[in-house]
């Protein structure tokens, strides 16, 4: 990844955080021994990025370490590893799995500072008063426990909280424009034998079928009840379904990292598949066209949050409750917030955001100037509109989120099959 | 029975080697083998005995379509890296008459495995895709005219992947049987009339039988335990049984993937107990 | 020097063609390296720069390289050692007939057919259930072992099977202890084929994935840590890397190569020293 040089804005904004940082309540006491605390991290690559851990050390003083590892791998060290990490960096519907091994504490939200500020989606699982909550396992329904030990979820606010929000986003299909050449609006084209060998899904079982349930309702095949949570009937006529359309050679590949979805879009593999709203971004940055496309069924969507091990306690746990307090206050917001992610309180991103970023990103306006990743590639020209408009369009349009089932083990078998088909 | 020092010195200098294998071989398939029979829900794993997974394993259509997958693989690969690695073997232990350019050619074929295999796989891609180097190539050689599609993500690429990965492991043991050949006998076959084909035929292979058979043991269990090639070659879209273990892990259904694992486990032992009665290892190396 | 046969020639071209196929992947990896600053993992080539050799010694958007590289290299010299080790007392055992070896012969031969992934989540299974922390250095070692040590014993039995036992029988009646004629004569002659065990031990470990995944702890190896670098947007600076690693390679071999030679030259001129009892 190419690094900027040291622009005008990034000397204005390490300024802007060291103010911020300075505002949190930094107990002094202890400012030497911070130094010698190391906190050990681990996620995907998706947000485990070594610019987060740089920015910690200079304003928090301890150490981050960071390990990015492939989404099975998180899910196994989590469940299986305790004592391996102190803060492990997951979504939703593994924290779902994940939780009930004990491996993780809760959080007193108390101690949060920016708790009130968080979007209700989180908390309450409604981002206005006036908005559903879409199906699937929505955050809110795992983000509380009952108390300190708890090993069953709460179903409204607690003051316990599992993981902490930080990331997510409203995912759709990515095509390349470019080589389709007619408008997309529907989940249904991802099976249009139009693009016969051209389509990629996912291969995380969790959020595939997601995909594949957003494809079939779309096509109008199945109904379902509750896409979150299917029955084992819907299970299997949403499979036969994709295992047909597999035979008959619609797709060309899955994909299992955020990498591959990238290489086959970028290589022309594929021109329409399911895809992170980054990887479209990094598509772009190489000079390919490539569209997040809106579609009229609505988003999937998921959210990645930061929880704390078992084992972490005295001043390491303390230091890990600076540490979400810092993640919270909004230099990272504006970090992720600028790759095509959302931030968990946006309001404090929007400091570290200039006013074309915040209008291009946040609230789907022109660009008033020309907008950059963090890392300083060109993502898009003056007058460009964000695909899908603002945040309340985007996630006030989400039809799911990302599930564990009740009917998760069939599921997973019913995969497998799919996979050897 | 008597122990002597000699047996005393045996057992001590054996010793490292078992506690080894006691440490992260035998325990482990213990291990593996008692939770295979435990239950799991979605959230953890229930100590308790169950015939449930392997009755799932073995009722599945799944279970027999992965294992035939797995198999013809297996067999493939195995006769791929044989031809390959025959002939390649032939030409360094027959044709080669230094030793160092011997070792030269050897050293020169393992330089590409010093590059991480996750890199190699993933370079793959544009050599095989449709935009890749190869594609490119034929369409100017005028042989196609339109990218071949079947390049990648198909079990040609995953085959041509195991065949890049092992034949090397093929190679080295029928080298090292051809090097231990009397070159008297291959003089003496010439002597008599036969032809260079009628040499190798009645001479050259049956006394290369056990470095066959070593090969035969290195590929077939590599093939059949792999998991990353597979998903990364067939573009996720075939399955073999090493992928439906890590499926399982990485849903965290440790119960299923360990009973899975312990049929593959059988399996494999089973094929290398029947190659292991027809050559001893440890006189023929 | 001697007519070569036709089929010499022939079977120099299969061979050549085999190189270039195992050299495939390393081809495209080399001329991806050069990949201009705004290019990607594949083709077509944005661009040509040296770019991505530059941004390999920088610091990356994921994940750190370099630590990974330490740990795999250290990693990859424990088991280099130990895999010398064990395999030549193992090998020195199974030269006598001691109780058991039977045995311990197919527990080898098992670790060497066992799938990876087994070993990769006996291992974790058991050191999670006895409260034991994995590391790489720990479990993952010792999850590499059992793949390493099969290779080794395998040399030891191909070597001793070559081994002219008079040497010892030799060494034995000048009066040289059991523990001398090893130092002194079997160690030695068996010298340059611990070398062979040795570069497969340390290839074997350095690219070593499945048996890693769920041993390696809190810190990846150098493999983990590419395939964890994958999951975001992952840049030719692997293919740098692995270019480097490519040419490092050819170079310590070049250089091992001149050395055999000039140690050839050098000793075609002295002459042979045999029977001059130095």
């Amino acid at each position: 990844m190419s690094k900027a040089g040291y622009t005008r804005r990034s000397v204005l904004k390490s300024g802007a955080a060291a103010l911020g940082a300075s505002a949190l309540p930094a107990p002094m006491i202890w400012a030497q021994e911070i130094k010698n605390i190391t906190l050990r991290q681990f996620g995907t690559g998706v947000s485990n990025l070594n610019d987060v851990a740089n920015k910690v050390k200079e304003d928090l003083g301890f150490s981050l370490e960071m390990t990015a590892l492939d989404s099975d791998a998180v899910t196994q060290r989590a469940a299986t590893q305790p004592g391996s990490f102190d803060i492990a960096d997951i979504e939703y519907w593994i924290c779902k799995k994940v939780w009930p091994t004990g491996n993780l504490q809760a959080m007193d939200t108390s101690r949060i500072q920016n708790y009130d500020r968080i979007v209700p989606i989180f908390t309450t699982g409604k981002l206005t008063p006036e908005t559903d909550i879409a199906q699937g396992t929505a955050p809110h329904s795992v983000g509380f426990v009952e108390g300190p030990g708890s090993t069953s979820f709460a179903d409204q606010e607690t003051g316990w909280m599992t993981l902490i929000p930080t990331i997510y986003n409203a995912d759709t299909l990515g095509i390349r424009p470019d080589l389709i050449g007619r408008p997309i609006d529907s989940w249904a084209e991802l099976l249009n034998p139009e693009f016969r060998g051209k389509a990629s899904l996912l291969d995380i079982s969790s959020i595939g079928i997601m995909d594949m349930a957003m494809v079939c309702e779309a096509m109008g095949e199945i109904t379902y009840g509750d896409k979150g949570n299917m029955t084992r009937d819907e299970i299997d006529k949403t499979m036969a379904i994709f295992t047909e359309a597999k035979k008959a050679g619609q797709f060309r590949a899955f994909w299992k990292t955020f990498d591959e979805s990238v290489n086959l879009m970028a290589s022309s593999e594929v021109v329409i598949q399911s895809m992170w709203s980054p990887a479209i971004t990094a598509v772009k940055s190489r000079g390919i066209p490539c569209v997040y496309q809106p579609l009229k069924e609505g988003y999937r969507s998921w959210g990645g949050g930061l929880g704390l091990s078992k084992s972490l306690s005295g001043m390491e746990l303390d230091a890990a409750y600076d540490y979400i307090n810092w993640y919270l206050s909004g230099w990272v917001g504006g970090y992720l917030m600028r790759q095509g992610y959302y931030s968990a309180v946006p309001e404090t991103s929007k400091d570290f955001m200039t006013e074309n970023e915040w209008g291009y990103w946040f609230e789907g306006k022109p660009a008033t100037d020309v907008i950059t990743s963090p890392t300083g590639d060109k993502l898009a020209e003056v007058g460009e509109v964000r695909d899908g408009g603002s945040f309340y369009e985007r996630m006030g349009h989400v039809a799911c989120w990302n599930a564990v089932m009740d009917e998760n083990q069939y599921m997973v078998r019913k995969w497998n099959e799919f996979i050897a088909s | 029975m008597k122990v002597t020092r000699e047996t005393v010195t045996g057992w001590l200098q054996a010793a490292p080697l078992t506690v080894v294998l006691l440490g992260f071989l035998l325990a482990p398939i213990i291990t593996i083998v008692i939770v295979s029979f435990w239950q799991a829900t979605e959230f953890s794993i229930i100590p308790a005995f169950s015939l449930e997974n392997y009755q799932f394993l073995f009722g599945s259509p799944v279970t027999y379509k992965v294992f035939a997958a797995t198999f013809r693989y297996a067999f493939i690969t195995w006769a791929m890296t044989l031809a390959i690695g025959f002939t390649v073997a032939y030409f360094l232990a027959f044709h080669i008459r230094s030793q160092t350019v011997q070792i030269a050619l050897f050293l020169l074929c393992t330089i590409p495995f010093w590059t991480s295999n996750i890199i190699r796989m993933i370079s793959w891609i544009p050599f095989l895709g449709r935009n890749g180097i190869a594609n490119q190539a034929l369409m100017s050689w005028g042989v196609i005219d339109e990218p071949l599609e079947w390049l990648l993500y198909s079990d040609f690429s995953v085959i041509l992947a195991f065949v890049h990965l092992y034949t090397l492991f093929m190679v080295v043991p029928i080298f090292n049987t051809m090097m231990r050949i009397d070159r008297n006998l291959i003089e003496a076959a010439r002597d008599n009339g036969a032809s260079g084909f009628q040499t190798l035929v009645h001479v050259i292979i049956p006394l290369t039988k056990p470095g066959i058979m070593i090969g035969t043991i290195f590929v077939l269990t590599l093939v059949m335990g792999d998991f990353i090639t597979v998903r990364f070659m067939s573009g996720s879209q075939r399955a073999n049984v090493g992928r439906l273990i890590s499926n399982d892990i990485g849903l965290l259904q440790y119960p299923s993937a360990a009973a899975t694992a312990v049929v593959l486990l059988c399996t494999v032992l089973i094929m290398i107990a029947i190659l292991l009665r027809f050559v001893n290892i440890r006189k023929e190396l | 020097m001697e007519k070569r046969p036709r089929s010499f020639y022939v079977l120099s071209v299969v061979f050549a063609l085999f190189v270039l196929f195992l050299y495939g992947p390393t081809i495209t990896i080399g001329i991806l390296s050069f990949q201009g600053p705004e290019g990607g993992l594949t083709f077509p080539m944005r661009g040509v720069s040296l770019n991505w050799f530059h941004e390999l010694f920088q610091q990356q958007a994921v994940g750190d390289i370099w630590g990974a590289f330490r740990r795999s290299f250290a990693l990859g010299l424990m088991v280099m050692v130990t895999t010398v080790v064990v395999s030549v007392m193992a090998g020195l055992a199974f030269r006598k007939r001691f109780p058991g070896s039977g045995l311990l012969f197919y527990a080898t031969i098992a670790s060497l057919v066992i799938p990876s992934i087994l070993i990769s989540l006996g291992v974790g299974l058991i050191f999670n259930q006895l409260g034991l922390k994995v590391h790489w250095a720990t479990s993952g070692f010792g999850a590499q072992l059992t793949w390493t040590l099969p290779f080794g014993l395998l040399i030891m039995f191909a070597v001793f099977n070559r081994f002219d036992r008079s040497y010892e029988e030799a060494a034995r009646d000048q009066g040289a202890s059991a523990w001398q004629t090893i130092r002194f004569v079997v160690l030695p002659i068996i010298a340059p084929s611990l070398i062979g065990v040795a570069l497969f031990g340390f290839t074997l470990s350095y690219d070593e994935f499945a048996r890693t995944l769920l041993t390696a702890g809190s810190y990846n190896t150098l493999p983990l840590e590419i395939f964890g670098m994958t999951t975001n947007v992952t840049t030719p600076v692997v293919y740098a890397l692995g270019t480097l690693t490519t040419a490092f390679s050819l170079l310590i071999i070049g250089a091992f190569l001149l050395l055999a030679w000039v140690m050839a030259r050098r000793r075609a001129r002295l002459g042979s020293d045999a029977g001059k009892g130095v």
